[in-house]
This record gives C-alpha cells, structure tokens and sequence, in this order.
C-alpha cells in the first residue's frame, strides 16, 4: 500500500517537473528578461513595456531595474506618454528608439540613474520614480542620448567643448565628478546646471531638455545661446520638421 | 474442498486502477505515435483561390499549410521568397527553431539541408544570393499564422529563413518583414518536432516540399 501511494505521488510529481520552456517574445527582441506590454497602441508607435519582476542586465549583471505598483505605474505612463507624443514616429526612427521600459530604482554598478539609453536594441530604460522635481525635464534627457549616439558625427564632442571658455574642462565620466545638481542655474554662465558640467554629452542633453520642457531663452549667457544653436541646427539636419 | 477467496474493496481498487491506467497507457502509446490522427489535411486543388499566384503549398509530414504572400505589402521579401520556393530549395530543409505553440522557423540553406545538418551553424547559413532590405514600414497585423522573413539582430539582414507565429505577436510589427499569412492548415505546424529545454531542435523535422500553386 505504502509503495502504491509513492507511486502516484511520483506521477502527480512529475507532472510538475516536465514543465514547458515558455517563450519570451519581448526578450527575443530587446534581451531584457521581465517585462510585459503596457501600451502599444500609441501615435508614434513607442511601444511601452514595464517590469513584471526585478530585472537584470549587462557582462557584469551590474544593471538592475525594479517593477512597480501599478498605480504608480499609471500615474507616471501619464507623464512620460505626454512628453514622448512630442516626437513623431518618422523622428523616433529615425533616431532608433521604439522600446520604453518602465521600471524603478534603476541602477548601474548601485549607482542609481533616471535611464539607460541603448539605441542599439531602440531601446529606453526609465526609472519612474526619479527625481519627481525633474522627472520630466529627465526623460527628453535621456532621450537625447539616444540621438546623440545614433548621430555621433553630428553632435562632435570637440565641435562642443570649444563653445566653453578656455580654461574649462569636463569630467572624463559622468560618475567621475560630484557635480551632479540638477537644478536650473538662474544665471548661466554657459550651462544650465551643475549636471550640465560633468561632460559634454550630459552639457548637450541638459541643453535639449531644457529647450524641449520651454525654458525661458530670455536672459542666456552668449555661450548658451550657441550651444543651443548648435543642438537646434543639428537636430534640423536629423529631421526637418523637428520642432523644439 | 478449495475454500473461495473473495477480493477485499482494497484489492478490487487497485485492481481496477491498473487497468484503467493500462487501458490509458496502450491507448495513448498508438494515439501519440500517430501525431497526425487529428490533423485535416488539404488538398489546395479543390479550394478556390482569389490570387492563385500568390499562393504556397507548404509540406510537411502531417499535411499541407497553404500559405498566400503579400507582394503589395512586401514586394522585395515575396520576389525572394517565390524564387527560392521555384527553385525547390527549400525542400528537405530543417524546422530548425521551433517554441512551442509560438512559432515554427525554417529556411537555414546552407546549414539545415537533410543529411547534411551542421548543428553548430543552423540558423546561421546563406542562401547564397546576399541579403535583402527589410519592409517594415507597411502596416501589418502579426496575427496568429502570420508569415514573415527572419533577420539578424540587425535589419536589412534577411535573406531565406521564415517563420511562421502560432499565436498574436503585436510587437514584430514594424520588427519583421511580413511575406503571407497561411489560410489552411495552420494546426499542422502545431505537430512540429519541438525541444522543452531548447528553441533549436535536435533530429527536426523538416519541410517535404515548398510549391507555388501556379509555376
């Protein structure tokens, strides 16, 4: 008797272990494990996903993203969906982003960070439980680190930092300084923030952010008000009909 | 005198559990070795056809898929596809991807021929006749039987291998060029050989043949 119920306690077991291998559409395409699909149908073709469960990336799986409540999510995909409508689907294509990960307490090497572009895999990770003071304003940042790499060869580095004074540098690394500040200098002295100092891709996207959330251009320092030319010209040669 | 034994309720039980799990045991034996008895097949010259240039017959062990192509959605992806499938080169070629009810993914010419299967490289090989670009700009609803070219992680990249989806895939949309949709047959593809552990599949099955009704 007592070998016939271990019997079927290993057929009921059994069912359990040859489970199938379930296939994991989103990961095929953008190799990031745990998401779903929170919103495809959008006018510009973005396609947002968010975490399901806690995620990580990267050789060193130094990457890690969180999933959130989703009464947060709701509230902030209302945010974020407002700001990325601004950019048309022919933009957005042309600068290779299609995928918006929505997850919080993203971090690189427990370094936290509002996002991590990758225009590789068209790829956007958002943190949305980032600086609620700058939340917006962050994510035409980080989307401008995807045009950025995806039009190296227009946005030249050197080309910038020349805009600078003389005796400035940047940071080798944006980690590499403490000058992380994010706030909107009331008088510019050639930067918008203290961020805007860490190198010149960072001084570029805060320059873009800040023109995409409607700063005042009133006032800007001689050194701004190139460096926004240089950003407003460039983007023109990308799409035409980029309106800022 | 031979006194008579009567079975307790005990015995009787497990006499009739044994039997029924025989009963189940043989009878699942000869219904799982005939993967086809469920399977309707098709014969495509008794069904009418709006566009019978556009359609391929795909064959596999268990029946016909027929497939009809999309040239107004993707003319560059049809043209290649029709011209491998004229030059029969997608006969005895492997399903060398398959997940289960997700999708089937075959066409690797150099890599997944029958008898000559190179397990390291499927997936990988050439046609021979250099890649295309990608049509991805047309809208097209990836439903369920949905036929479309495979590429690298890069776009422009396609060149002989397909899959067809088992299921609604949303988000290939504008991901991948898009050649047909099959009308008849697609639970054929369900009988598909597929690995649990593994997308690539050891000992595949592969394609009989690959036709256009009208040469």
């Amino acid at each position: 008797m007592c070998k016939f119920m271990s019997l079927i306690r290993l057929i009921i077991l059994s069912l359990f272990i040859f489970t199938q291998t379930q296939a994991d559409t989103i990961y095929n395409l953008i190799k990031i494990p745990n998401l779903e699909i929170y919103d495809i149908k959008t006018p510009n073709k973005l396609r947002y996903l968010y975490a399901k469960q806690p995620f990580t990336l990267g050789v060193e799986k130094n990457i890690n993203c969180y999933n959130s409540e989703k009464k947060i999510l709701d509230q902030k995909y209302k945010i974020i969906k407002k700001n990325l409508n601004r950019y048309s689907q022919e933009f957005l294509k042309k600068i290779n982003l299609k995928y918006i990960v929505l997850c919080e307490d993203l971090s690189i090497s427990n370094i936290n960070t509002a996002g991590i572009p990758d225009h590789v895999m068209k790829t956007l990770i958002l943190d949305i439980k980032f600086n609620e003071d700058y939340f917006e304003r962050v994510i035409h940042h980080e989307v401008f680190h995807i045009i950025n790499d995806s039009f190296k060869q227009l946005f030249d580095e050197d080309v910038w930092s020349k805009f600078n004074v003389k005796e400035f540098e940047y940071a080798e690394c944006s980690t590499c300084t403490d000058k992380l500040g994010l706030s909107t200098y009331i008088r510019t002295k050639g930067f918008f923030s203290e961020y805007s100092q860490s190198t010149a891709s960072e001084d570029m996207a805060e320059v873009f952010s800040h023109l995409m959330i409607g700063v005042n251009l009133n006032n800007l320092d001689p050194i701004l008000k190139r460096k926004i030319q240089f950003i407003k010209s460039n983007l023109l040669k990308i799409d035409q009909n980029f309106i800022l | 005198m031979i006194k008579k034994i009567r079975a307790s309720n005990l015995e009787k039980i497990i006499f009739t559990f044994i039997v029924i799990l025989a009963i189940f045991f043989f009878g699942s034996f000869f219904l799982i070795k005939d993967k086809c008895l469920f399977i309707k097949s098709y014969d495509p010259q008794k069904i009418n056809f709006d566009n019978p240039k556009n359609i391929a017959i795909l064959n596999v062990t268990c029946g016909n898929v027929i497939i009809e192509l999309y040239p107004e959605i993707s003319p560059e992806a049809v043209k290649r596809f029709k011209e491998l499938v004229r030059s029969k080169a997608y006969d005895d070629i492997a399903f060398h991807r398959v997940i289960k009810d997700t999708l089937v993914q075959a066409g690797d010419l150099e890599f997944g021929k029958k008898g000559n299967i190179d397990y390291g490289k499927i997936g990988t090989g050439k046609s021979g006749l250099g890649t295309i670009n990608s049509e991805v700009d047309s809208p097209f609803s990836f439903d369920k039987g949905s036929v479309g070219f495979a590429r690298t992680q890069k776009y422009n990249t396609e060149d002989s291998q397909f899959f067809i989806i088992l299921r609604d895939e949303p988000l290939y949309e504008t991901e991948y060029t898009p050649i047909g949709k099959v009308i008849y047959g697609l639970e054929t593809l369900g009988t598909i050989k597929y690995l649990d552990k593994s997308q690539y599949v050891l000992r595949p099955d592969f394609i009989n043949s690959l036709r256009m009704l009208v040469n």
